[in-house]
């Protein structure tokens, strides 16, 4: 199943190219959805490339960052294997992220393609995989059921109330004494 | 004068009785988390028809729902053995998770994001979830530095034992996001019954 990049690249870009150009920017087909749905991030370490979705549809959208490049740094990103060409990464608002976005053009073929970017200083290279995939195990990798997320803490006693609670008995104890008291003397009850 | 000294500390005793034992009765169970009511459940069809385009994956970072003071980081989560949605650490009461294998929130698609209504401490981020209201807003940050805003449709309340995967987690073909938590009733010894769902799609980006 795995193809190298170098394999499938050239024979693939030029047609994948023209069937980009005549997709324009057409949004993804609605099969796209069983490969978001199947798609696995890949490892968020430091000095990779960080893929999303690390498995796509041919005409799907790809989002690519990396921390690898350093704060406020950029790079120059190319997916050309996939047949999508050069595409820049910016430096992004979230901790140092240089992010990056291209389209996988429509007739590219099913595979894992290398996608590289290099670090704008330091002249360091960072690659990630793409996984092109014709259809999708649809629904196979949603959720099933329930969630677990409580466990009725909330619903225990309410320790200010019951510290109130406790005072205003107190109060009320130490009003009855002093009344059964002055009675007891006789100061007129 | 004695007299009424003699009243007014007669007065405040039972006030204080009276206060002391309804506080001390009221403690308990005084922190069921709001539920839905049922018409939250109905989507209004001019909400409905409101929509933006699809924005390109990007992983969220945060989540904000200021009608309710939510606004928790995220964190990825995967499935549990069973094939349900694994869910953030209970320690932290202000965190929520998002379904990282599934669609980023703003990419077409169902994306699903999860967080505790509460832990053994009380109250946790989406306490509030069942009283938020159709029509409120939620922000979802971005990791490519843009915010995906999204109208809420509907919420409802969902019993485990008849959890409806299709409605909650089934692809959609346009953008939308669902933020769950626990709800229902609740037991001592099974806990929440169910879960508050809540569906919105999105309406905007900036």
């Amino acid at each position: 199943m795995r193809r190298t990049a170098r394999l499938s690249a050239g024979a693939v870009t030029g047609a994948a190219l023209t069937a980009a150009a005549l997709s324009g920017l057409a949004a993804p087909a609605y099969g796209a959805e069983g490969a978001l749905a199947a798609a696995r991030p890949s490892a968020s370490a430091t000095g990779t490339l960080e893929v999303y979705p690390s498995s796509v549809v041919p005409g799907g959208q790809v989002s690519v960052n990396t921390k690898a490049c350093g704060q406020k740094a950029s790079a120059a990103g190319d997916a050309s294997a996939v047949g999508a060409g050069a595409f820049p990464l910016s430096p992004s608002t979230h901790e140092g992220d240089a992010i990056g976005q291209f389209r996988v053009p429509e007739g590219a073929q099913p595979g894992t393609y290398e996608i590289v970017a290099d670090c704008a200083e330091g002249g360091r290279r960072v690659k990630g995989d793409l996984i092109v995939a014709l259809t999708s195990a649809q629904g196979q990798l949603q959720p099933r059921g329930s969630v677990k997320t409580g466990v009725g803490g909330a619903l225990g006693t309410d320790p200010v109330k019951t510290a109130a609670g406790v005072a205003a008995l107190a109060v009320a104890a130490a009003g009855g004494t002093w009344l059964l008291h002055r009675r007891a003397r006789g100061d007129g009850i | 004068m004695r007299r009424i000294g003699n009243s007014a500390i007669a007065t405040v005793t039972v006030v204080a009785f009276c206060s002391g034992a309804w506080l001390l009765y009221s403690a308990d169970a005084s922190h069921a988390p709001p539920q839905p009511a049922a018409v939250e459940g109905r989507p209004d069809p001019g909400e409905e028809r409101l929509m933006a385009p699809a924005l390109p994956p990007s992983p969220p970072t945060r989540i904000r729902i200021p009608s309710i003071r939510v606004n928790a980081p995220l964190i990825g989560l995967g499935l549990t053995s069973s094939g349900s949605l694994d869910v953030p650490p209970a320690q932290d009461k202000n965190l929520a998770g998002w379904y990282e294998s599934g669609t980023t929130p703003g990419e077409r698609g169902t994306a699903i994001v999860a967080g505790h209504v509460d832990n053994m401490q009380g109250p946790a981020v989406f306490y509030d979830l069942g009283a938020l209201k159709k029509g409120a807003t939620i922000d979802v940050d971005r990791r490519d530095g843009g915010v995906a805003v999204f109208t809420v449709d509907a919420i409802e309340v969902y019993e485990a034992k008849d959890f409806p995967d299709a409605k909650v987690y089934g692809a959609a073909p346009r953008p939308e996001l669902r933020v769950i938590t626990c709800g229902g009733g609740y037991s001592r010894s099974t806990g929440y019954q169910g879960n508050v769902v809540v569906f919105a799609h999105l309406t905007g980006n900036h």
